[in-house]
């Protein structure tokens, strides 16, 4: 089953085109990686996946469903079931652990014992128990890597997007973190949009790379 | 060395210039005849007067800080994060009463709701009720919130592009913009819009000029009372210090508890720009809303002016009767801004690159001297520089520059903070390893990169310079008045035409700078295309 649809998406940045008319078609628990140079517009894929920006041209759905099209947002972020992990993480630093993981829990209206129950889980998955009631600004880089990752994770998402999120992390932890994204994906089986510009990291993750050092976008 | 060396020259001028009148000033209140004595003080806790000024002084400056940031904080929101049709001219609209000097507004209220007033006189609504608003506490919040209501909106606008948009857009991803306001944008904003409240606090708590003319006793007023009409140096100096103690505690405070937290004003890198919150259905409204407070605010006063004046005969006998103290303040404040520019950027200088150990000492110093009231530095410069000695600088309009300096060079300090934060150290280093020694660098490199800083420091410098009464009402020499003390020496005797004529020319001077600086974006980038 198709669940992110991306039909003859073109984007523009102060009249010079960044994307033009890509399509791109992603199945339901796969893991698509796309491997690129800087500024070939692929974070600009996952920001119009998640809604952040419209295509000027072409349309966008998420499971089934129609969220973008021709310059217009028909369905928010918060509405269309996708997580991310942005490359700076944008974990909220006046918040705690519990508290970056528990936003999203709130503003769903989830009661505060199924909010508990979850954020213990997630915790517990990403290997953090016991680190909840931490600001980011006190814990490494890869504890801040696996917080981000269970923020996303927490709200069960139809898709998760992640940026580039271990690039500014040393080779070793990279790959030990890649090694933990694959064990999540395989266990709680969540779609997943991978970018990076690191083919080892990309030939690991992936079940299938879109390489647009070989192609360049239009041609997906 | 030479970059330190210039350095600590630049903060022994500082003190030279800003602290060292009042403490001067502090010294001779309590050394009478070579021998130390309280007697001044001995009335300050005591005395029942003292704590109705302390009351009424308090009162003002809380009403005035809770009014503007309830006011200000929604409305920089609106004109920083929001698709609001007409943002930009808002946003100038806006800061204008925050550019001229305060008593300016006072009167333009006055000409409208005074016993001769111009709604009284239209509408025939009794003169004692809108007197009686006018005259005292209310008259002084409503104008007050009017003159310190950018302050909070400017800031929030500020602390607003400062924020990482992605912090905002993993909000976004699980709730709508109310949830994310709510969650994380106002927290993360939360320090700089208590900085902004504190400054209000501080700014409204040592004003005098709009309290004297409406007559609500509080602590500045009673300060210059004590000093201009009865020269009782003593006196004045009691008075003043409630004051000083009040903004010693505000920024120790601030210091302890925020500046850490909203040094960095920087614009975050906008990948993909900042998100903008649709207004929807809501925007007509709030459109309508926004346009009523800026024309109730900012229009009518401007108007009133402009009707009392009319004529071209009033505008004649205002230049007759204060063209000589036009060009002074003109003369002045170029001289003021140019200075301040240069200090300021050096100062902004130390502080951004803690190139000397007491960098933090010197920012606080220079925030301490824009926190302290008109009269106290006012008060402090004459008793510092009225010996037989320094006669050159007390008798001259320098000490009316000098005010300017110790007033107001935190402002330019601030801005250049902010645009050097912006340029890369790598840039100096490269100049650095090139051979190049720091003056060269200064000159060559960081200077042109932060010249954007500089025009808009020299601006801000200029405006308060030019708006400035406080200081320069105490110590400008006879026959070197300027255009605002002029004009505050007029409002005794001269006829309301008169007032408003020289009112507006002093508003033109004020916001022909700015008003040309606003423009010069649109100007480059059409010469540009040409």
């Amino acid at each position: 089953m198709k669940i992110v649809s991306i039909d003859s998406v073109s984007k523009f940045y102060d009249g010079e085109k960044v994307l033009d008319s890509i399509s791109l078609e992603i199945d339901q628990g796969e893991r698509t990686v796309i491997l690129g140079p800087s500024g070939c517009g692929k974070t600009t894929i996952l920001r119009l996946i998640a809604g952040f920006i419209a295509p000027d041209a072409g349309a966008i759905s998420i499971a089934g469903e129609m969220v973008s099209r021709n310059g217009r947002i028909i369905k928010p972020p918060e509405q269309r079931n996708v997580g991310m992990v942005f490359q700076d993480l944008a974990l909220w630093p006046h918040l705690s652990v519990k508290g970056n993981i528990e936003f999203g829990l709130k503003a769903k209206g989830l009661p505060k014992i199924e909010r508990s129950r979850r954020i213990r889980e997630t915790l517990n998955l990403v290997s953090m128990a016991g680190y909840a009631d931490r600001k980011p600004a006190e814990l490494s880089g890869g504890q801040q890597q696996r917080v981000a990752l269970a923020r996303a994770l927490v709200l069960e998402p139809g898709v998760l997007l992640m940026d580039e999120p271990l690039s500014s992390l040393d080779p070793e932890l990279n790959i030990r973190l890649r090694k933990e994204i694959l064990r999540l994906q395989e266990k709680l089986g969540f779609t997943m949009v991978y970018i990076t510009h690191n083919r080892d990291e990309a030939f690991e993750i992936a079940t299938r790379v879109l390489d647009i050092f070989k192609a360049p976008l239009p041609f997906l | 060395m030479a970059k330190r060396g210039f350095l600590a020259f630049i903060v022994i001028l500082l003190l030279a210039i800003g602290m060292l009148p009042v403490l001067s000033m502090l010294i001779k209140s309590v050394m009478v005849g070579g021998h130390f004595t309280l007697a001044s003080y001995r009335g300050l806790l005591t005395s029942a007067r003292q704590w109705t000024l302390m009351g009424n002084s308090m009162a003002l400056a809380s009403l005035i800080t809770t009014l503007t940031v309830a006011v200000g904080v929604p409305l920089g929101i609106l004109l920083g994060k929001t698709d609001l049709p007409f943002r930009r001219f808002f946003t100038v609209l806006f800061v204008i009463p925050l550019l001229i000097p305060p008593y300016i507004i006072a009167v333009s209220w006055f000409d409208l709701l005074g016993r001769e007033g111009l709604l009284v006189h239209l509408s025939g609504i009794s003169a004692t009720m809108t007197a009686g608003f006018l005259f005292g506490l209310p008259g002084c919040v409503a104008v007050l919130f009017s003159i310190f209501l950018p302050i909070p909106m400017l800031l929030t606008m500020i602390l607003l592009r400062t924020i990482n948009p992605r912090l905002e857009e993993a909000g976004r991803l699980v709730s709508g913009w109310q949830g994310v306001m709510k969650g994380v944008t106002i927290p993360l904003i939360l320090p700089g819009v208590l900085l902004s409240a504190m400054l209000v606090f501080l700014l409204s708590f040592g004003e005098f000029s709009v309290p004297n003319f409406l007559r609500y006793d509080v602590f500045p007023v009673e300060s210059f009372t004590r000093f201009s009409a009865f020269y009782d140096f003593k006196a004045a100096t009691a008075a003043a210090v409630p004051l000083v103690a009040v903004m010693l505690i505000l920024l120790l405070a601030e210091a302890a508890f925020l500046r850490e937290r909203t040094y960095q004003l920087r614009p975050s890198p906008e990948i993909g720009g900042l998100s903008l919150i649709g207004l929807g259905t809501h925007r007509k409204w709030l459109f309508a809303s926004v346009a009523i407070a800026g024309f109730v605010i900012v229009i009518v006063p401007i108007v009133v002016l402009v009707i009392q004046s009319a004529g071209i005969d009033a505008y004649a006998e205002a230049l007759n009767r204060a063209g000589d103290s036009l060009l002074r303040s003109l003369i002045y404040a170029v001289i003021g801004a140019t200075l301040l520019t240069f200090l300021g950027f050096f100062t902004g200088y130390l502080i951004q690159t803690k190139a000397l150990k007491l960098w933090r000492s010197v920012d606080s110093l220079t925030i301490l001297l824009l926190a302290l009231p008109s009269t106290v530095i006012g008060i402090g410069l004459i008793s510092l520089w009225n010996t037989s000695w320094t006669n050159f600088i007390y008798s001259t309009p320098i000490i009316i520059i000098l005010g300017y300096l110790a007033k107001y060079t935190a402002l330019t300090s601030r801005i250049s903070v902010a645009q050097l934060g912006q340029i890369p150290s790598a840039m100096e280093e490269a100049a650095q390893v090139a051979g190049a020694g720091w003056f060269r660098r200064i000159t060559f490199i960081i200077a042109p990169l932060a010249r954007r800083g500089l025009l808009i420091g020299w601006v801000v410098g200029y405006i308060f310079s030019l708006r400035d009464t406080g200081i320069t009402m105490l110590v400008y020499p006879a026959g070197h008045e300027t255009l605002p003390v002029r004009i505050f020496t007029l409002m005794a005797n001269g006829s309301p035409q008169l007032i408003a004529a020289l009112c507006m020319i002093m508003i033109t001077a004020t916001l022909l700078p700015a008003g040309i600086l606003w423009m010069m974006p649109s100007i480059m980038k059409r010469k540009a295309i040409k």
